[in-house]
Parts: structure tokens; C-alpha cells; sequence
């Protein structure tokens, strides 16, 4: 549980923690170790000292009086040398009063008494609670030579002796002070004797056997040439030598202790002994010279330290347990509010903005992450608020420029050849708009053998423009209804348009009027590029009056002009974004490549013509970007053609049935046809016309049908054509004139009457308008 | 187009001036109606004006006389100039009417 959340930010800290303590306690545990290691040395050292101090005091203060008794009694046996007798009293004397001495000989110089013999030396010993006195000296015991006699004689100073076994006593071990006796006769100080005191050494013994050191440390007495006078192995005791031990056992490093023992007074040594390494201090027992030496095992030094070493470990490793439960609890505490803001986070990722962020109090990191946080998700509803205002916007833009195109290019026509039945015509026209939609027009159309066409460019981009060019070819084919001249037609429109034109918006337009009978074109130009004249390889730019563009100035009055347009000539016209279409470098298409352009070539059709000219722009242009709409239109003027002609264009309602009983009547009048005949050509056109009504443009208002006729030789072509579904009528089979009046169906009779009157009948369909042709043979 | 419907003892007399298309076709209908109403026992058409007559013109015709017929009337076309009655052999209706 605790372990599992926040687990490896927590686990780590801890991780870290921990090192460093455990670094940490073990560099201050060596230090302590190390240091107090020292310490302990130093004390037991010490110790040791102050041990072998005190102890050889206590010695000394047994051994100390003895050597003052004999100082004492040399005086007495200097007088009593005169009664040598009296010294058997002497010697009972000291061992009487003093009871550490076992037993005490004044023992004299070969022949010093002459009376007494060889051997003098009265002898006075301890045996059980009395003391008995004796002659020590004799034959067989010579005592010049031993060497409680002869070695203080010959270095003439007081002598302890080796220890011995007491065999004659009660096996005790002892040791003789020695002490010579001096006499000054004749003025030299000669030694005469010595006087002895035995010492027993069994409180010798215990007060050395009760050092204790440490816990296995004991003390040893060694004499002056090594032997073991007491040690707690009871065997080496008068038994070993330091030296002899040291070679029974093998251990060069003792023998060596052992002759530092008779060099030195004192010091300190180390030696092994079984493997175990001991500490050892010796010094002097200053009277005796004996050695006293404190031993104890180096390892027991150290127990103390161990068993503190070892506490300290523990109570550090139980510590640190503890330590990482509590930190590992503290921390994923701690961090209990990342867990929340993991939360958040996720919370915020989904799209929810208004997430509760955990409470912090603390003023930390915690505090800090809270309020980047808060600020993030501040910021994020504010971008996105920005980012949904901006797609919107940039949404509405789009869909205006779409809605601005889908005016534009609906309001131009667009289908081509325009007037296929018009002989004298070859006419075609392209509009490639720009990605914002700039407001080019064109339109035409033919009414009462004349054409009548219009090209202009609005000012401005996007819907506005779009809707001011669909306002302006609205009343370009309402105004022509009205007005017959291209002056007249131009002034409405202008004084239309320049009314409430709060946005100064305005057209630059090409009006004209080409009279199909004769070839006059009247135009009238409105701030709009002079379009180009082709004829015969060579081109010119029409001379026009430039007049103002419409929608500035209303009431301004406008001047038309004519020119005589030959038979095989093409009027081109276009917009600026034609001549002002511009490569990368900024350089523009210009009037003068379009100009040497059309001169040079020879062009099979209109469309020929168009399509030649925007290759050579693209090829200008290349890969900039196009930024204004580029429209052309080139109207090839083939001529008037001599044949009779005559068309009329219809609305798709039956109300203008009598406009074409109009034309045909006309037509009668024009070619001077008999009545009956004009009838039965007036049915015919009718039933077609009709058909066209009904089933070309079903239920859709508003639709053009042009009749049109001509006369080719004795053949009178009648044409009816409209952009509808398409229909042919030639389908329809022909009814059944033999049934009854009941069972005559209503209907079907119109292509049957039209076959009735007329010669030949065709359908054909071109592009997307249904072709109607009527042939009638007349005799004229 | 003129239609004048006059009833004269058992015969109605309708009047036709004028030129029946397409585009009076829906007026005559509606003038013709009452006749296509009532019993037609003796209904006489007068066509001494009457002009001109296409399909649509023809099909109201051969209503009147199917209506007729199956009321058990009787139709009767006067004086019907040379250009319509023309129309009417072109297209096989003359056998469909009686004609005065």
C-alpha cells in the first residue's frame, strides 16, 4: 500500500536517504571505532601501569622493611662481633620479631673467628610456632659458595637470591636477602660477611595472584634471570625459565621479551602466544630487581568497544528501518496531491476545463505546480475559445467566397456553341475566376437579329462583388427590353446602379449591339478595357470614348459610336485580369503581348482563339498565384448571311403562343406565303413549341425557346431550340386515326400534325440544347 | 378566343370566335364546362369564326365528343372553314364528328 503509490518517486528519495545515512553512520562509526579504539589502548595501558604500580608497591612494602632491618642490624653485629655467640641471639631475634622472615644466618668470611673454625655462620629458622637456632656452615654445606654467600660478597651489595624450594621446611618457596657486612679496620672497608634473611614468598604469590586484569590478565613474577617466580600456570613456576618456555614452545618472539625484561626496567611489549596476541607491561621490583609483568590479551582490550560496536550497529539498523517506514510514509504523503493533479491532468486531456485542482496550503512545489496548472487551464479555455472563433471565422470567409462563386458562375452562360443556329456567328467565352471571387462578367444574348452582349469587371472581391455583377446583368437583360439603344441602355443602368451605391462600388462595362442583318456594331464603353478588332491577320484596339464606369455618377451621360464590322472578323474582348495578370517578378501580361499575340496567329474558331490566349498567359504566369478574375469573350462575325433569317425567343409559357402566331406571320408577310399555308406553318410551330413547353423544361419557369427560321433555296427551315432536358419528339409514335371517338386517347397528336405538314423532321441534340428542325418545301 | 354558349330549345349553341391554342385552351375548357354538364342531348358548334385549332384545341374537341357520346348526346360541327377541317382530315377527327 504504501509502496505501490508514488512508488518510484518515494522508493527512490528513500533509496537516497538511506545511502547517505547508512554512509553517513558508517564513516562516523569508523571514526568513533578507530578513535575510541585508541582511547581504550591508551586506558588500558594506563591501566596496566597504575596496576603494576600499585602492585609492586604492595610488594615493596613487604620487601622494603626487610632490606631496612638488615641497614639496622649491622650495627648490632659490628658490637657483638667481640661475643660471637651472642649472634645465635641476633639471628633468633630478627626471625622472632619480624614474621615474614622464615629465617635469617649472619654468615662470616672463611676463618673470620678463628676460635669458631672455618665455617661461622649462626643460623636461626622458623619450625612450626618455634624457632630454632643452629650452626648452618660445615662441611657439607660449604656457604662461600652458594649464592646467597658468594654473589653479594663478590658485587658488595645486598642480593636477593633466586627463588627456592624450603625442602628443609615445608617446601615453601623463598628467597634470601643478602646483605654484606662491612668492617673498616685499618681504614678498609672490607666485607666480613653476610647477613641473610629468608624470605617466604606465599604473600608474595597472592598478592601478585590477585591482579586481575581485564578478564583473562594476570600478573607474573619473573626473577632476575628469568625464572618464573609465580604465573598462573603453576608448572612453570621455579620450573621455567622465560627463556626455557620460550624455546618449549617454539616462540623466539618470548625469549626476546625475555632479555628486554633483564634490559630494560620497564615497557611495554606485544607478543603471540598460541595465536593470541597479548599485551604485556613489565618493570622492576626496585629492590629485588625482579621483573613484574601485567599480562593480558590484546583482543580483551577491545571487548568493551565490541560490545558498544555492536549495540551502536543495532540500535543504527533498527533505526533505519524505522527511518525508511517513516520517510516512505512522509513522502507518499507528501505526494498524495500528485496523484490528484495525475488526475487533473487526465480530467483536462478529455476536454474538461473546469477540473477541481486538489487544495494545496503549503507555499512549495506543490503550490507552485497548482498554480502553473490553474494558469494552464485558464490559458487552454482561452485558446480554444480563440481557436473556435478564428475557425469560424475563417469558416464564414470560405463559405463566402463559395456562396460569391456559385452567384458568379451562375450568372454567366455558359454554354457553347451559344447560337448554333446563327450562321453568321462563332462565339465563345471563358471565365477562370480567381480564388477570391473578383467580379467579372459577361452576357449576351440575340433578340430580334441583333446580338446584344455585355463584358464588365466589378470593383471589389467576394459577395459584395458577386452580388453587384448579378444586379447588373439582371438589368442588363431587363433594360434592353426597353431600350434600344446602347447609350440609352448604358445611362439606365448606370443611373440605376448609382443609385443608393452607398459603397462606391462600381462596374467598368462594354456594351454591344451587333446588327446580324448588316454587320453595325454600336457600342458603348464605360471605363472598360478597349477590346481588339482581328480581321485579316492584324489587329487593332477599338478608338472608344471611355466614358465613366457605372454606379459613380448618376445622370451621367453616356456616348455610344458605331463601326462597320466586315464579314471574318472576331471581336475580342476581356477583362483587366487579362492584361494585368502578372508572373512572379511582377511583370504583367500587358496590352502589347496580347496585341502581337492574336496579330500573329491564325485562329480556326473563336474558341481556338481563347484557348491560345490563356495557354500563352499560363505560360507567362507560371506559378504565381492568380489574383483577379480573367475573363474573355471573342465574337467571330461571319458575315451577314444572305439567306432570310428571322428568329424569335420565347419565354416557356403557353401565354406566348401568340408571339409566335406573331413571328410566323411575320415570316408569312416577309416571304409572301398564302394564308393557309401560314396556318398550317403556324400549327406546326405551335405543336413544337409546345412539346418543348411541356416536356423539355416540365415545370421549371422562366426558360428560353428560340424559333428560327430560314429559307435555303425553296427549303423553309424552321428551327426550335432550348436548353431543357432533353426531348425528342420524334420518339413519339403516331396515333391511330381508326380508332372511335371513345377510344381516340387525348393527346399524341402534335409531331403527328407536325409530320402532316411539314417536309422533314429531325432532333438532335448539341451540347446541352435540344435542336428542333422542320423542313417545309414551298414553291416561291 | 370568344365562346358564346346560347341555349335555344333543346339545342345549345356554342359560338366559337377566334383561334384555339395552346394558349386558350385552358379558357375554353373552363367556358365549356357547363355544357360537358348538362345532359348535351343536341349541342351544335358553330365554327363560322372560328380561325385556327391546334392539338390542344383538338383534344377539348374530342372531349366534348366523348362526353357527349356517353351521355348519349350528340355533337354537331357548323360551318367549319377549309383550313381547320383540313386539321380535322389530317389528323382523322372529321370521322369523329357529324358535320353540318
Amino acid at each position: 500500500m504504501i509502496f505501490k503509490t508514488n512508488k518510484s518517486l518515494s522508493g527512490r528519495i528513500v533509496f537516497y536517504v538511506l545511502s547517505l545515512c547508512i554512509l553517513l553512520f558508517i564513516i562516523s562509526l569508523s571514526v568513533f571505532y578507530f578513535f575510541s579504539k585508541h582511547q581504550i589502548e591508551e586506558m588500558t595501558y594506563q591501566n596496566a601501569e597504575a596496576l603494576t604500580a600499585n602492585t609492586v608497591l604492595k610488594i615493596e612494602q613487604i620487601l622494603v622493611p626487610i632490606t631496612k632491618i638488615s641497614n639496622n642490624y649491622q650495627w648490632i653485629i659490628k658490637k657483638l662481633e667481640s661475643d660471637p655467640d651472642s649472634l645465635f641471639m641476633l639471628t633468633r631475634k630478627i626471625v622472632e620479631s619480624n614474621p615474614e622472615i622464615m629465617g635469617s644466618a649472619i654468615a662470616f668470611e672463611p676463618n673470620y673467628f678463628k676460635e669458631k673454625g672455618l665455617y661461622y655462620s649462626p643460623y636461626s629458622y622458623r619450625s612450626g610456632d618455634s624457632v630454632i637456632s643452629m650452626q648452618l656452615g660445615n662441611e657439607n654445606y660449604e656457604y662461600f659458595v652458594m649464592d646467597w654467600y658468594q654473589i653479594p660478597v663478590s658485587i658488595a651489595k645486598p642480593y636477593w637470591t633466586e627463588p627456592y624450594y624450603d625442602t628443609g621446611g615445608g617446601n615453601a618457596l623463598m628467597t634470601t636477602y643478602s646483605v654484606p657486612i662491612y668492617s673498616d679496620s685499618a681504614g678498609v672497608k672490607r666485607i666480613v660477611g653476610i647477613i641473610t634473611m629468608d624470605l617466604a614468598l606465599d604473600w608474595f604469590t597472592e598478592i601478585v595472584s590477585s591482579v586481575k586484569i581485564l578478564n583473562t590478565g594476570y600478573a607474573s613474577v619473573l626473577s632476575r634471570n628469568g625464572t618464573f617466580v609465580t604465573h598462573p600456570k603453576k608448572e612453570l613456576i621455579m620450573n621455567q625459565t622465560i627463556f626455557s618456555y620460550a624455546k618449549e614452545i617454539n616462540n623466539p618472539e618470548l625469549r626476546e621479551i625475555g632479555r628486554a625484561m633483564q634490559r630494560k626496567k620497564s615497557d611495554f611489549v606485544s607478543s603471540t602466544l598460541n595465536g593470541v596476541e597479548r599485551m604485556m607491561y613489565f618493570t622492576r621490583l626496585p629492590s629485588s630487581d625482579w621483573t613484574l609483568a601485567v599480562i593480558f590479551p590484546k583482543e580483551e582490550i577491545y571487548l568493551p568497544l565490541r560490545s558498544i560496536s555492536i549495540i551502536l550497529i543495532v540500535v543504527i539498523v533498527v533505526g533505519l528501518i524505522l527511518l525508511t517506514f517513516i520517510i516512505t510514509r512522509i513522502i507518499s504523503k507528501q505526494l498524495v496531491p500528485l496523484r490528484h493533479f495525475a488526475k487533473s491532468a487526465r480530467d483536462v486531456a478529455k476536454g474538461n476545463f473546469n477540473v477541481v485542482l486538489p487544495d494545496i496550503r503549503t507555499q512549495d512545489e506543490m503550490k507552485e505546480l497548482h498554480d502553473a496548472f490553474d494558469y494552464m487551464q485558464m490559458n487552454l479555455v482561452h485558446y480554444i475559445d480563440t481557436l473556435k472563433d478564428t475557425t469560424t471565422a475563417k469558416e464564414k470567409i470560405e463559405s463566402e467566397l463559395r456562396i460569391a462563386r456559385e452567384i458568379q458562375m451562375g450568372m454567366i452562360p455558359k454554354t457553347f456553341p451559344p447560337f448554333p443556329a446563327r450562321k453568321e456567328l462563332d462565339q465563345y467565352a471563358t471565365l477562370i475566376p480567381a480564388k477570391e471571387v473578383g467580379g467579372d462578367l459577361y452576357d449576351y444574348f440575340i433578340d430580334n437579329e441583333r446580338l446584344y452582349f455585355i463584358i464588365g469587371d466589378v470593383s471589389g472581391k467576394g459577395i459584395p462583388a458577386s452580388l453587384l455583377m448579378a444586379v447588373t446583368r439582371s438589368l442588363f437583360r431587363s433594360v434592353t427590353l426597353h431600350f434600344s439603344k446602347p447609350s440609352e441602355i448604358v445611362s439606365s443602368l448606370n443611373n440605376t446602379l448609382s443609385e443608393n451605391n452607398d459603397s462606391n462600388m462600381f462596374v467598368t462595362l462594354f456594351l454591344g449591339i451587333l446588327d446580324l442583318k448588316n454587320g453595325m456594331l454600336s457600342f458603348c464603353n464605360a471605363g472598360h478595357n478597349p477590346p481588339i478588332l482581328i480581321h485579316d491577320n492584324s489587329s487593332d484596339f477599338f478608338k472608344v470614348i471611355p466614358n465613366l464606369p457605372l454606379g459613380l455618377i448618376e445622370g451621367f451621360k453616356y456616348k455610344q459610336q458605331e463601326i462597320a464590322i466586315k464579314a471574318e472578323s472576331t471581336l475580342l474582348l476581356y477583362t483587366d485580369g487579362l492584361t494585368e495578370a502578372e508572373n512572379e517578378q511582377k511583370v504583367l501580361y500587358g496590352e502589347e503581348r496580347l496585341h502581337s499575340f492574336v496579330s500573329e496567329r491564325k485562329f480556326t474558331s473563336a474558341q481556338n482563339l481563347i484557348e491560345a490566349i490563356l495557354k500563352d498567359v499560363d505560360n507567362h504566369v507560371l506559378n504565381a498565384q492568380q489574383s483577379d478574375d480573367l475573363t474573355l469573350l471573342a465574337i467571330t462575325f461571319k458575315g451577314v448571311q444572305d439567306k432570310y433569317e428571322k428568329s424569335v425567343t420565347l419565354i416557356n409559357e403557353v401565354e406566348q403562343i401568340p408571339l409566335l402566331q406573331q413571328f410566323i406571320e411575320e415570316v408569312g408577310d416577309d416571304l409572301g406565303l398564302n394564308a393557309p399555308l401560314v396556318m398550317k406553318l403556324n400549327l406546326a410551330l405551335e405543336e413544337a413549341v409546345t412539346n418543348v413547353i411541356l416536356y423539355a423544361y416540365p415545370k421549371v419557369p422562366g426558360k428560353k425557346i428560340i424559333v428560327s427560321v430560314t429559307l435555303k433555296g425553296n427549303d423553309l427551315i424552321f428551327t426550335v431550340t432550348d436548353t431543357g432536358v432533353p426531348f425528342d419528339p420524334t420518339l413519339t409514335e403516331n396515333p391511330d386515326l381508326n380508332l372511335s371517338a371513345e377510344e381516340r386517347p387525348i393527346g399524341g397528336l402534335g409531331i403527328f400534325l407536325i409530320r402532316q405538314i411539314m417536309n422533314e423532321v429531325t432532333y438532335s441534340r448539341i451540347h446541352d440544347i435540344n435542336v428542333f428542325t422542320m423542313k417545309k418545301k414551298i414553291e416561291n | 378566343m370568344e365562346i358564346k354558349i346560347e341555349n335555344i330549345e333543346n339545342e345549345t349553341l356554342v359560338r366559337l370566335t377566334g383561334r384555339l391554342d395552346t394558349a386558350t385552351a385552358a379558357e375554353f375548357e373552363k367556358a365549356i364546362a357547363p355544357v360537358l354538364q348538362s345532359d348535351m342531348n343536341h349541342v351544335i358548334l358553330d365554327c363560322s369564326d372560328f380561325e385556327y385549332i391546334s392539338s390542344s384545341g383538338l383534344r377539348l374537341f374530342l372531349v366534348i365528343q366523348k362526353t357527349a357520346l356517353a351521355k348519349n348526346g350528340s355533337v354537331t360541327i357548323r360551318k367549319m372553314n377549309a383550313e381547320i377541317k383540313s386539321v380535322f382530315d389530317m389528323t382523322g377527327f372529321t370521322a369523329l364528328f357529324s358535320f353540318e
